[in-house]
């Protein structure tokens, strides 16, 4: 399926494929997951702006939480779907703008290209891995050049790292 | 309410606030006697240091006088620890390692060791990267207190409230708060008195005759010159100075240190040579503390510092090594 979603994503699907894949992916699952995942790569690569892991959760939320029309008030319910409509042609202005705004210019397209790969590789989510275990060595040999110390005293030199086990007897 | 108009609303409500932090001499000064107060007054205390669901209670006690300053911080919970400074001499005790560790500063230009980065007329200075406001009045460990809030002006550092004693300005909490305005880290006091103590309480308690001694034997040294930089430095942060030192076992190591004024952001470079375990790139965070580690031309760069992790990164992400011309 992840290489019928990624195909469909590419336009190489005929009808009747790319109608099964985007039934697929309606029906939520590993299809929706993979669609979502594609998408926030392709989104990655080509530095538009990203959402945060589960906006579009949190989105139909705030949705949900907003009061439901009971009565049949014309008003009320016109000004809520300009609200839906508008906002969504916020996201797509957004997600132009974006487009635009990192689209290879021709010419010195390659530099550009690199320039924005360059970019992505710093800003990437950092791994995180435990202290090391010169940790509080380290913590110690910075805390003296601190400004923090002029106004505290010693009392930041009590940031350590603290192991289950305790610190290590030598 | 919809959420088109709760959106409407926070964005007065941010304007608002914006108006409200200008800088103000008041919050100037608030500052100014809370570092006063850090290098002048005697007291002893005590304070509960938290960063997430971790807190660590300490004695503080701190002497001035015709002889000159002492500070003496025990640690009361977890693996003990005992901080003893003296003039420009910070030592770390530990008495489970029977390990003293040893830092001596590197060089005579500061008055006190631990006071390099922040003179006083540097305070105003402050204002170029937070906006700095007085808060409403408080109370901390029955003491009547000003807030002052510092607030970053851009997302490369954290915010700080601080608690400062009405009476002698002294410091009696500090929190340490993220881009959301969540607490993050915090130390205060839950019990503070002004006054001289005897000056043998301040003395270690153990008896460290046979414990080893690590002594980081720091001095001033190049790094610059020896190749190492930054491809890009961070906004605000520039570079207070270079050290050769040992770091624990580590032979030589080279630190550059990089500081906002109030934040501050070390470079450690040591070879590779030599060491045992492979180099684990990545972040790791203790409160308000990151530490990002990473190889860079046959070197292990570990960065430390109190600021965002994105801005740790980014320092580490920037050290280059770029051979001496001859």
């Amino acid at each position: 399926m992840k290489e019928r979603i990624s195909q469909l994503m590419d336009g190489e699907l005929d009808e009747r494929s790319a109608a099964d894949a985007i039934a697929a992916c309606g029906r939520g699952g590993d299809a929706l997951e993979t669609w979502r995942t594609y998408h926030l790569i392709s989104d990655g690569m080509r530095d538009t702006r990203v959402l945060s892991a589960g906006f579009s959760a949190r989105l139909a939320e705030r949705l949900a939480a907003e009061p439901t029309v009971l009565a049949p008030r014309r008003s009320r319910a016109e000004s809520r779907t300009w609200f839906v409509a508008s906002a969504a042609a916020s996201f797509a202005a957004v997600g132009l703008v974006g487009w635009l705004a990192f689209a290879p210019q021709p010419g010195n397209a390659p530099a550009q290209i690199a320039e924005v790969q360059k970019i992505n590789t710093q800003e990437m989510p950092p791994v995180l891995v435990p202290p090391p275990s010169a940790a509080n060595d380290y913590l110690l040999a910075h805390q003296g050049f601190s400004p923090r110390v002029s106004f505290q005293g010693m009392a930041p030199y009590v940031r350590s790292v603290s192991s289950p086990g305790r610190e290590s007897r030598k | 309410m919809t959420l088109g108009r709760a959106l409407g609303l926070s964005a007065l409500l941010c304007a608002g606030m914006a108006q409200a932090q200008s800088q103000s001499p008041e919050a100037l000064g608030w500052l100014r006697k809370i570092h006063d107060a850090t290098h002048k007054l005697s007291y002893a205390g005590t304070f509960v240091y938290r960063n997430g669901s971790r807190s660590e209670t300490s004695r503080i006690t701190r002497l001035v006088d015709a002889s000159g300053s002492i500070e003496k911080v025990e640690v009361m919970d977890g693996v003990p620890r005992e901080i003893v400074r003296t003039h420009d001499t910070v030592r770390c005790y530990l008495p489970e390692a029977r390990v003293v560790k040893v830092e001596r500063q590197a060089d005579h230009r500061g008055t006190e060791r631990g006071f390099p980065a922040l003179l006083p007329e540097r305070i105003s200075a402050l204002a170029r990267h937070y906006d700095i406001s007085l808060g409403q009045a408080d109370r901390v460990a029955g003491l009547d207190c000003q807030t002052v809030k510092l607030t970053p002006k851009d997302n490369l550092r954290y915010g700080h409230t601080l608690y400062a004693d009405m009476k002698t300005g002294m410091l009696l909490k500090a929190e340490t708060l993220d881009a959301k305005g969540e607490v993050i880290e915090q130390f205060s006091f839950t019990e503070f008195r002004v006054g001289a103590v005897p000056r043998e309480r301040l003395k270690t308690r153990h008896a460290t005759q046979a414990w080893r001694v690590e002594d980081s034997g720091a001095t001033p040294a190049n790094l610059a010159g020896a190749g190492w930089g930054l491809s890009s430095e961070l906004p605000g942060f520039r570079k207070v100075t270079e050290l050769r030192r040992r770091v624990g076992e580590a032979g030589s190591v080279g630190q550059v240190v990089y500081s906002d004024g109030l934040a501050a952001v070390s470079v450690f470079i040591e070879p590779l040579e030599g060491r045992r375990d492979p180099v684990r790139t990545g972040l790791a965070s203790i409160g308000a503390i990151h530490i990002y580690t990473r190889e860079v031309a046959r070197h292990m760069v570990t960065v430390v510092g109190e600021a965002p992790a994105a801005s740790v990164q980014r320092i580490a992400n920037a050290v280059e090594f770029r051979r001496p011309q001859q």
